[in-house]
This record gives structure tokens, C-alpha cells and sequence, in this order.
């Protein structure tokens, strides 16, 4: 582990952030309103080679669990789920013109969306924080992809 | 100073895979929209000079801009890899594997590398295997020797149906010369020497051809007991046909079931009516048949070799359309929520007479049951 991320295999997750185990979400607080969601490493590997990414236009208001966008790669399509309540303030160009930046950089370049929120304190309870909580989540995730045949060996 | 010459990334060291095959064979990450089991292995010949066809709505056309490795085929990228170390994961997960296919290129050197590569793979796995051939490079000798080498069946890409519209899709363009006369001397010989049931035909619908035009294609196939392959044309970005839009869903979905009555249920010209443009107007037949079929969600699937145990074996899956995109063919047989989408697909109302006025009595299966 080093500073603010820790190695699970070939894997650097940031812990300096929040979350979702559901859909391999990230949720970066970046003011006491506002959060910033990209997709963990594994999330974006899972899918497969990106070919698009569609987001809600500004303005769109989400529930936790409703999609905020949907992603399609080679031979996948599926929705992107917020993993908080909010309302979509920023999307990130450099994701919907070249999709591919979220699998090469998905903490920095590669981001999604940024939500206004102020539900982030009653909806922390669904979202994993901690070092070593999210090591150890992840460990297991990486197992059961691995196990479904859906990583590279 | 000794030089070396710089690898050459080519068959029959090197193809190219489909990335279904790709994904399966866990050479690359990712997953299906949808869960259903997938063993059908697509190579494809490589070579740094490419195809020497010229096809005007194919992805790896020798005029389209490009390079040939960064060219895609069927509108995504097939990851290259070495054929050994191919070989070597279609043993490791051959238990899952239903069906191999090498798609030839029109190459020189195709013949050659494409008996190589057949060596190679049943050296080491009995997984049933076809050649998706190239014609102008065969003969009927080669023919017989693919099969004494271990494949069972063959495919010859005809894709355009009629002789007018080939001639002006693959012969009269830029660098092409494609002989549509040289096509079907390849069929014929691949009949005699794979035998009933062991050739197929592809058939791209969606490049100009009327529904008159394939299904007078499926008649003359069947007869001879060659299979007919729908492939749902699908425009390759920068390819001279790269604005022609697909065929509509509803003509899609028709021409589908159209084949399925023709091929397994023994339907003939007879059983349709069609528009002085050749669009099919009536199927003239018991609705009781049709919706059997229909119901059955047989005609929708990938029409591909079959597996060891005669069940679809090669399904390609979003091979001719985008996940985001409804279905074209089905990898699966379709769910009864899928069927809902295929009726309205379908509009059969506008094509099939009332219950009332139904003829009684219908053609008869044409094709051994035990080839479903």
C-alpha cells in the first residue's frame, strides 16, 4: 500500500474515494455538494473493448440505482447506474469523445459525470471506504470475474 | 553487422480472431450483453499485404484506407495472435468449444497456410472444424485435401445473390475480378466432395437484391442440399458502401423465416407471391405452419455450422449488428419476450393470409431431422 492507493494484483485502486461494490463505481467527493463518479479498473475491464458512452444530458436528476448513461463496448451494452442521488452538473467531453481514455486512465482523464448532491451522508451506507475494506472486496471480485471467465489470462 | 529481417506478423504464424472468439479463449477481457454459452471459434488469415479482393462493401477490401491490420471486419477489431498459442488455448478450453471456422483470405499464399493451420489444430484438438473458403484459390483437389486434413464442411462467401449484382460489387471494381462463375464451380465441388449438408452459402442481404432474388437462391440451394447462410448486411465505415443502409427489420426478420420454410419445411417458389419489384407480398401456406415456426424461434438464429451434437455451433454473436442495436440474428434461441419483438418485427398479418382462407395441407420437410 502506498499513500492513497493500494495494489490488489496488477490492480491500483485509489482509496482516497468511495465505492459502489455493486457496479464498480467510484464517487470522489470534490465540495460538501458536489461528486465526481468514474468506473474502478475492474468495472471498465469486465466490459470489454469501449466503443460508446452515452450520459444524461445536464440537468438530469437521478435517484440512487437510476441510470445516468449507458456504455456499449464490443460485444456489451448496459446502463451506468448512479451510485448516488444527485443532479448530472458536469460530463466529462474527453470520456464521450474517446471512451477509450476511461480504460486507460479511469481515476484521472477517464471520469464520468459529476453529481450535486445532498444525499451523499444518508447514501454512504451502500458505498465501500477504507483501505482495506476495498482491498479486500476487490480481491474478491477480481476471484469471481476470474472464476466467470471474463478476465484476460 | 548481421541483420535480421523484422517479423513479419503473418499466417500462418499469426491470425486474426474474432473478439467473441477472443473473449472466450480469455485472450482479451469482456463479456456478452446477454448470458448464453459460446464456443465458436473465428480465425482469420493475415497477411501484411492483405486481402486481394476489392469487395465494395467489405471491411478489409484491398481500396479501403488502411492499412490491413488496422482494418476491421464485420465493423470491429479481431485481435491478432500467434496460432500457437491459439492452438494451445482451443485444448485448454476445448470442452466448451462447438465449432472452428478458418475464414480464408484471397491471398497466394492462403491455400498453404490455410492447410498449416488446419494441421496444426487437430494436431492437438477434434473440436468439428470448417473453411470459409476463397475461391480463386482453389481447386477441387485442394478441396478434397481440407477435408483429408480434418474439416467437415465448407462456406463460400457469395454474399452478393444475384450474378448482375455480384459482377458489380466484387468483379467490375477498383482492384477486384471476382468471378462469380468461378464461385459456383467452387460450390459445385465442394457438394461433391464434402457432401448433402456439408457446404453453406453466404448470403448477405441488405446489397440491392430483391426478396424475389433470395429466395430463388434458397430454392436452388436446398435442391441441392447446400445450406443457405443469412448475413444481415451492416456498413463498414470508409468502405464504398459505407452509407448503404441495412435492410429494414421487418424485411430482415421475413427473409429469415422465409429461408427456415424453404430449408426445413420443403416450401417451394409456389409457396410465395411477391410484388412486380420482388418484394414478397403472401406466403401462400397453413398460418398454423408458419406460426409454428415462428413460435419454435428457429428461423432467428445465427445461421452457422453446426456443433458435434447438431445443435448451432457457430453463433457469432452482435456479428452484424451493435449490442445497442435489436438483434439481428440470435445467438440463443430466443426467449418468449424476444418472440414478442420478433412478431411485431415480422408485421405477419401483411403477409400471411386470414385462418379462413388457408390452404389445407402444406409442403413437406425437405431435410433430414436430425440436421434440425
Amino acid at each position: 500500500m502506498s499513500g492513497s492507493t493500494v495494489r490488489v494484483g496488477r490492480y491500483e485502486l485509489m482509496v482516497d474515494r468511495l465505492y459502489d461494490p455493486e457496479h464498480h463505481l467510484w464517487v470522489l467527493p470534490v465540495s460538501d455538494t458536489r461528486v465526481r463518479v468514474g468506473f474502478d479498473p475492474l468495472g471498465v475491464e469486465v466490459n470489454g473493448t469501449l466503443a460508446q458512452l452515452v450520459l444524461a444530458p445536464l440537468g438530469t436528476v437521478v435517484r440512487r440505482g437510476e441510470a445516468f448513461g449507458s456504455l456499449e463496448a464490443a460485444k456489451f451494452v448496459g446502463p451506468l447506474v448512479a451510485p448516488v442521488s444527485g443532479r448530472v452538473v458536469a460530463q466529462n467531453p474527453v470520456a464521450l469523445s474517446n471512451p477509450a481514455r476511461i480504460e486507460q486512465d479511469p481515476y484521472g482523464e477517464g471520469w464520468l459525470v459529476e453529481l450535486e448532491t445532498t444525499e451523499l451522508p444518508a447514501e454512504r451506507a451502500y458505498l465501500l471506504e477504507g483501505a482495506e475494506r476495498i482491498a479486500l472486496w476487490f480481491r474478491e471480485r477480481v476471484e469471481a470475474y476470474r472464476r466467470e471467465g471474463v478476465l484476460a489470462e | 553487422m548481421l541483420r535480421t529481417a523484422p517479423e513479419r506478423f503473418e499466417s500462418p504464424e499469426w491470425v486474426r480472431i474474432s473478439m467473441a472468439s477472443a473473449i472466450v479463449l480469455r485472450f482479451r477481457s469482456g463479456r456478452f450483453s446477454r448470458d448464453f454459452p459460446f464456443g465458436g471459434i473465428n480465425l482469420l488469415l493475415q497477411y501484411e499485404d492483405g486481402c486481394r479482393s476489392d469487395c465494395a462493401y467489405c471491411g478489409l477490401a484491398r481500396t479501403r484506407p488502411g492499412t490491413y491490420t488496422e482494418k476491421s471486419f464485420i465493423r470491429v477489431d479481431w485481435p491478432l495472435v500467434s496460432t500457437d498459442d491459439l492452438v494451445e488455448r482451443m485444448a485448454r478450453y476445448e470442452s466448451a468449444l462447438t465449432r472452428l471456422c478458418i475464414s480464408m483470405v484471397t491471398h497466394g499464399r492462403a491455400y498453404a497456410d490455410t492447410c498449416e493451420i488446419i494441421r496444426r489444430i487437430r494436431r492437438r484438438v477434434q473440436t468439428p472444424l470448417s473453411v470459409l473458403v476463397a475461391p480463386p484459390t482453389l481447386t477441387r483437389e485442394r478441396l478434397q485435401h481440407f477435408k483429408d486434413l480434418g474439416a467437415d464442411m465448407i462456406g463460400v462467401g457469395l454474399d452478393a445473390v444475384t450474378e448482375s449484382l455480384f459482377r458489380r460489387l466484387r468483379t467490375d471494381v477498383p482492384a477486384g475480378g471476382l468471378r462469380w462463375s468461378n464461385y459456383w464451380q467452387v460450390i459445385s465441388w465442394g457438394r461433391e466432395v464434402f457432401g448433402p449438408w456439408k457446404v453453406n452459402c453466404h448470403t448477405l442481404v441488405g446489397l440491392g437484391e430483391s426478396d424475389r432474388d433470395l429466395v430463388e437462391l434458397f430454392v436452388r440451394l436446398r435442391d441441392r442440399q447446400i445450406y443457405a447462410y443469412l448475413f444481415s448486411f451492416n456498413p463498414e465505415p470508409d468502405s464504398r458502401m459505407g452509407l448503404h443502409p441495412k435492410a429494414p427489420l421487418t424485411r430482415w426478420r421475413r427473409i429469415q423465416l422465409v429461408k427456415f420454410l424453404v430449408e426445413t419445411e420443403g416450401f417451394g417458389m409456389e409457396h410465395f407471391r411477391f410484388h412486380e419489384d420482388g418484394t414478397l407480398a403472401a406466403i401462400a401456406a397453413p398460418r398454423a405452419l408458419v406460426e409454428q415456426a415462428v413460435s419454435s424461434g428457429l428461423p432467428f438464429l445465427t445461421n452457422g455450422c453446426p456443433g458435434a451434437d447438431g445443435r448451432p455451433g457457430c453463433t457469432r454473436p452482435y456479428g452484424s449488428y451493435r449490442p445497442s442495436e435489436p438483434f439481428r440474428d440470435y445467438p440463443f434461441v430466443p426467449t418468449p419476450e424476444d418472440l414478442q419483438v420478433i412478431r411485431a418485427q415480422l408485421a405477419l398479418d401483411e403477409i400471411l393470409p386470414s385462418p379462413a382462407t388457408t390452404p389445407a395441407g402444406g409442403p413437406v420437410p425437405s431435410r433430414p431431422p436430425e440436421l434440425g
